[in-house]
């Protein structure tokens, strides 16, 4: 039985508002990953995932809860365990000015990489993952797929154990969706652990070895596919979701005519 | 070192991509570089063309009848002939010196000359209607005289003329205020020929002739227009240098997505923030020096100095006049009165020639403004960077970017306005128009050590808090996620998390808050012919609300936990004992090092008054009121603040030596004085590093009491003439006391306490200070 790399432990967030009210976003969220090992972090829009990873990565304070990565907290280790991370996001950016190579070399001395290091890490990077027409280009000109193609470079510059992708597929073509979903099998082949939160149920159920469903904050299921299946009663993970998240009869009740099979499409692929 | 490599990592790829922003170009290079310069060649060729249009322009001047007519050509013709006669003697007087001067002092360029041949004189069909047909705008301008001209003159030798214009028609105008030139001068000839006919010479005009010759030289008048309006522009152009960049490294990146990805690389948030800090000064410099640089080159080889009054020559000045006179006058004999003009002429010719020789002025003085620019730009670079980290987006930044620049020009332009403004008391410690004072200063050669120092000092502090400001602001969970609550929370109190010690930022910020309050009182005090009564009750109030009121205020809101902020706690027995080492010692010790300090580097004789002044100001009152106000309220409130909420600000984040140098300092540049500013922060450093190793504010209450206490009541003793306790310390007193530097082996005694005291506090283990979060 391998050490699990991540560890959360009883994660909670509150936020303070300005009405005075405490708005809860996770509350008491815990979950291991191990080595080799990508784990789903699944949920609906406002659940939790995104302020959970963002906790895991150190950029939120948790308000109660600890962290564990590779054995560093990241409120307290910060370097060490921000030096173990990479971090992707739908969101994230590159700069629009440099190029991808140029991006990837800033990564690297802020790792703190040596500059015959950095070179043979890029040069790797950009064969991977088929990068070299664009390279030398301004990421402002690129497309979607290549900014992303891009980002997922950057992410993996320091050669992390783990990593933590938050939404990495969205708004990509099929044929880069297909690109970046076979890298990050293949970087968990490698031994590295990854945290993997998408609303593309399909691609999770493809990939991801073990699920953690979360909706208001708190996780409502857990384990692989098998455990899951056992616990809902229901064979596909779009329709787990909805049974686990409770809101299967909430959604289809009032729209007559729509079967339950074809209306869960919708949240999948 | 490592982290001086990452700010450098960060400074070179914020600045390569500064650098590939258009926007940033535009503001850094192509306005200076390109736009100034044409505007000013468009602004001149503007100028010209307006004047040429006026001059090649024909008028037309309606009057009531032939009469009229006949008597404003014969003036016309007058004015033009002596016209023509002062601008031949100009030429010959040119021709005489061997020099091009067809335009002496350039004043010509700017003034219009209307010739008789472009004003045309045309007769009303109706005489009653002159009103009505200048009304109408069909002539320029209308001219009635009284009596008519038609009359003879030498019954009435006066005449009243009345001119109708236009205010709306420019060349109305034009014309109305030639015509009323033109009747002036005629106004003259006339009463110069009367009074010529009268006395039978011409020399009865000039009974007292004037010649003002400037004793500067002619840079150094021209440096005076400069030094009002320049330090202004400069002020402008780094604010608008600095802009850019500010908003783009910070709301820009934020806006992009890219802030996340720096965010969770492994680098501290001040070193990301130091490195894009760096790159803001550096282009707000850039534009400064290229405006600058612009500036100069279009002030030497355009016409504009002459617009600006610069007296391009005053010996050609008086030639002109000279000229001038020999038309309207018989010629100059020798030992007349013109001639007499001539006296200290020669000095004048010298000291222009002499300017000639010597680089253009700008190009002399402009490095050293630039140097004074820098602490503005780092001042402003801060306070941009701390203002637009708040932003969620570049045009939110923009909006916030309304209110600093205003911040930045109108003090500028309103100290501009008053060239009476001097760069004194609390103007001194006044952001902004500190260092718009001190650029003038320096523009116009005066260099005070003083000002100077006191200038940058209270600048770094304010830069230095708007960078700490930024640097909490920039890794704040509410900054970096557009979703993460309000603003609010960071303001107010009720979301507020207590904190076991106060950030760097909010440390800093206190002290940059009371720094320019306590500069104000402490000027107005010493300025003040009041009792010691009100002198004490000044102190009280600053030291009592100040130093300790407002820094516990504080620390309250900011819920910090005011026994780890302010190292309430009692010291080990040992510390105690070390402890009263240094307090036996301390006032030999800090006599010693202000004597050194004294010897090495003497006190300007301005320094020395200010401190008579103070010892004065000192001997009206009585002891009680010296120790209590002098010594116990500093001794207390003074560490609560410095040794307080500096200290623990910063000594996590920068370490002992430098938290220790650095309190020292920023103790030291509170007490307004120079000269008083390395003995202080040497003492100052003293207790930092005290209160440091024994985790207790206690022992540095105690010594710096007694530093001030025994310090004033041995000096009270010396003048009541008793100086035991002055020799008991083997220190100098009353008239030994000079600037020169020995050390009594008595003295040495003391000061080896204070070595011993320090010593133990050295080699005993230092107290532990418990941490906020517990170390896995």
């Amino acid at each position: 039985m391998p050490e699990p790399i991540v560890e959360v432990h009883e994660l909670m967030k509150i936020f303070p508002t300005t009405t005075g009210e405490e708005k809860r976003a996770v509350d008491g969220v815990s979950f291991c990953v191990n080595p080799g090992q990508i784990y789903g972090l699944l949920g609906p829009n406002g659940a939790g995932k995104t302020t959970t990873l963002r906790m895991i990565a150190g950029l939120l304070t948790p308000t109660g809860g600890s962290v564990r990565l590779d054995g560093h907290d990241p409120q307290i280790d910060r370097e060490s365990a921000k030096r173990s991370l990479g971090y992707l996001t739908a969101s994230t950016g590159l700069y629009e000015r440099l190029s991808p190579r140029e991006v990837l070399n800033y990564f690297g001395e802020l790792i703190g990489l040596e500059a015959a290091q950095r070179r043979k890490r890029i040069d790797d990077l950009i064969h991977w993952l088929d990068m070299s027409a664009f390279a030398t280009l301004r990421c402002g000109g690129l497309s979607t797929g290549q900014k992303q193609r891009t980002n997922i470079a950057r992410a993996l510059m320091g050669d992390p154990p783990i990593l933590i992708m938050d939404e990495p597929t969205l708004g990509l073509d099929v044929l880069t969706n297909r690109v970046v979903l076979d890298f990050i099998r293949a970087e968990g082949a490698r031994g590295k652990a990854i945290i993997l939160s998408t609303h593309y149920l399909d691609d999770a159920e493809a990939i991801c070895d073990e699920f953690g469903l979360i909706h208001n904050g708190r996780i409502v299921g857990r384990g692989d596919l098998a455990a899951l299946r056992a616990q809902s009663g229901k064979t596909r993970l779009s329709e787990i979701f909805l049974k686990l998240c409770g809101e299967d009869e909430h959604v289809l009740s009032g729209v007559p005519g729509v079967a339950t099979n074809n209306s869960t499409e919708g949240t999948g692929r | 070192m490592k982290s001086y490599s990452r700010i450098w990592t960060v400074y070179r790829k914020e600045l390569t991509e500064t650098l590939r922003d258009r926007r940033t170009l535009m503001a850094m290079v192509f306005v200076p570089v390109i736009l100034y310069p044409i505007l000013m060649v468009v602004l001149m060729q503007a100028l010209s063309s307006e004047k040429g249009r006026q001059e090649e322009s024909e008028y037309t001047v309606v009057v009531p009848n032939e009469a009229h007519k006949r008597w404003l050509e014969t003036i016309l013709l007058r004015e033009d002939e002596e016209v023509n006669a002062e601008q031949k003697a100009l030429d010959a007087a040119a021709k005489a010196m061997g020099e091009e001067m067809a335009d002496p002092t350039g004043r010509a360029a700017f003034r219009t000359r209307l010739g008789s041949k472009q004003i045309h004189i045309v007769i009303a069909d109706d005489p009653g209607k002159i009103w009505d047909i200048v009304a109408a705008g069909a002539v320029h301008a209308g001219v009635v005289v009284r009596p008519d001209p038609a009359v003879d003159r030498a019954a009435d030798p006066n005449r009243v003329v009345q001119i109708l214009y236009s205010d709306t028609n420019p060349l109305s105008e034009v014309i109305f205020r030639q015509l009323n030139l033109i009747l002036q001068n005629e106004a003259g000839r006339i009463v110069r020929d009367r009074v010529t006919k009268l006395a039978g010479t011409p020399e009865v005009l000039n009974p007292i002739m004037t010649t003002n010759l400037s004793t500067t030289s002619p840079d150094k008048q021209f440096s005076k227009v400069l030094a009002l309006i320049v330090p202004f522009l400069l002020v402008t152009m780094t604010v608008t240098g600095a802009m850019y960049p500010a908003i783009d490294l910070t709301a820009g990146e934020r806006e992009r997505g890219t802030l996340e990805t720096l965010a969770v690389s492994p680098v501290p948030v001040g070193q990301i923030v130091a490195g894009k800090f760096g790159v803001i000064v550096t282009i707000a410099m850039v534009t400064t020096a290229l405006n600058l640089g612009s500036m100069t080159a279009v002030i030497q080889f355009s016409g504009i100095a002459k617009m600006l009054g610069a007296p391009t020559s005053a010996s050609a000045a008086m030639e002109e006049m000279e000229a001038e006179q020999t038309v309207q006058s018989a010629p100059a004999e020798p030992g007349s009165s013109a001639a007499l003009q001539r006296i200290n002429f020669g000095r004048r010719q010298a000291l222009e020639q002499e300017t000639n020789r010597r680089a253009g002025f700008v190009t002399t003085a402009a490095p050293i403004v630039l140097l004074a620019m820098i602490p503005f730009a780092v001042l402003f670079g801060g306070v941009m960077l701390a203002v637009c980290s708040f932003a969620k987006s570049f045009k939110e930044a923009q909006n916030y970017m309304m209110p600093v620049m205003m911040s930045a020009i109108v003090p500028a332009m309103v100290v501009s306005y008053m060239p009476t403004i001097e760069l004194q008391g609390p103007l001194m410690a006044t952001p902004v128009a500190n260092v718009v004072l001190l650029m003038r200063e320096l523009f116009l050669g005066n260099f005070r050590i003083e000002a100077v120092v006191i200038v940058l000092l209270s600048t770094c502090l304010y830069a230095a808090a708007a960078v700490a400001m930024a640097t909490r602001i920039y890794g704040n969970e509410a900054v970096l996620f557009n979703d993460v609550g309000s603003y609010k929370t960071l303001l107010l109190r009720k979301f507020m998390r207590p904190q076991r010690v106060p950030s760097a930022a909010f440390a800093l910020l206190t002290l940059a808050l009371i720094f320019p309050v306590n500069f104000f009182v402490q000027s107005s005090i010493v300025t003040a012919d009041s009792g010691w009564m009100d002198l004490c009750r000044a102190v009280g109030i600053t030291q009592v609300l100040l130093f300790f009121g407002v820094v516990v205020f504080l620390a309250w809101y900011a819920k910090l936990n005011m026994r780890e902020t302010f190292s309430l706690r009692l010291p080990s027995a040992l510390h105690w004992v070390a402890t009263l080492l240094i307090v036996a010692g301390i006032v030999p010790l800090s006599a010693t090092i202000q004597q050194y300090l004294y010897a090495t580097f003497p006190p300007t004789s301005q320094m020395q008054q200010m401190m008579q002044a103070e010892a004065k100001l000192l001997s009206g009152i009585p002891l009680w009121a010296i120790v209590a106000f002098f010594a116990i309220l500093p001794g207390v409130c003074e560490e609560f603040a410095f040794r307080g909420m500096l200290l623990t600000g910063l000594r996590d984040r920068i370490g002992t030596w430098r938290t220790v140098l650095v309190v020292g300092i920023v103790f030291g540049a509170f007490h307004i004085y120079v000269h008083k500013i390395p003995p202080i922060a040497i003492v100052g450093m003293l207790l930092a590093y005290v209160c440091i190793r024994t985790g207790s504010i206690l022992p540095g209450i105690l010594i710096h009491i007694a530093n001030n206490g025994v310090g004033l009541i041995a000096d009270s003793m010396v003048k009541a003439n008793d100086p035991r306790l002055m020799d008991l310390f083997g220190l100098p007193h009353g008239d030994e006391q000079t600037f020169d530097y020995s050390v009594n082996p008595r003295t040495m005694i003391f000061i080896a306490a204070v070595v011993l005291g320090l010593a133990i506090m050295v080699f005993t283990p230092k107290r532990p200070t418990p941490r906020s979060e517990p170390r896995p």
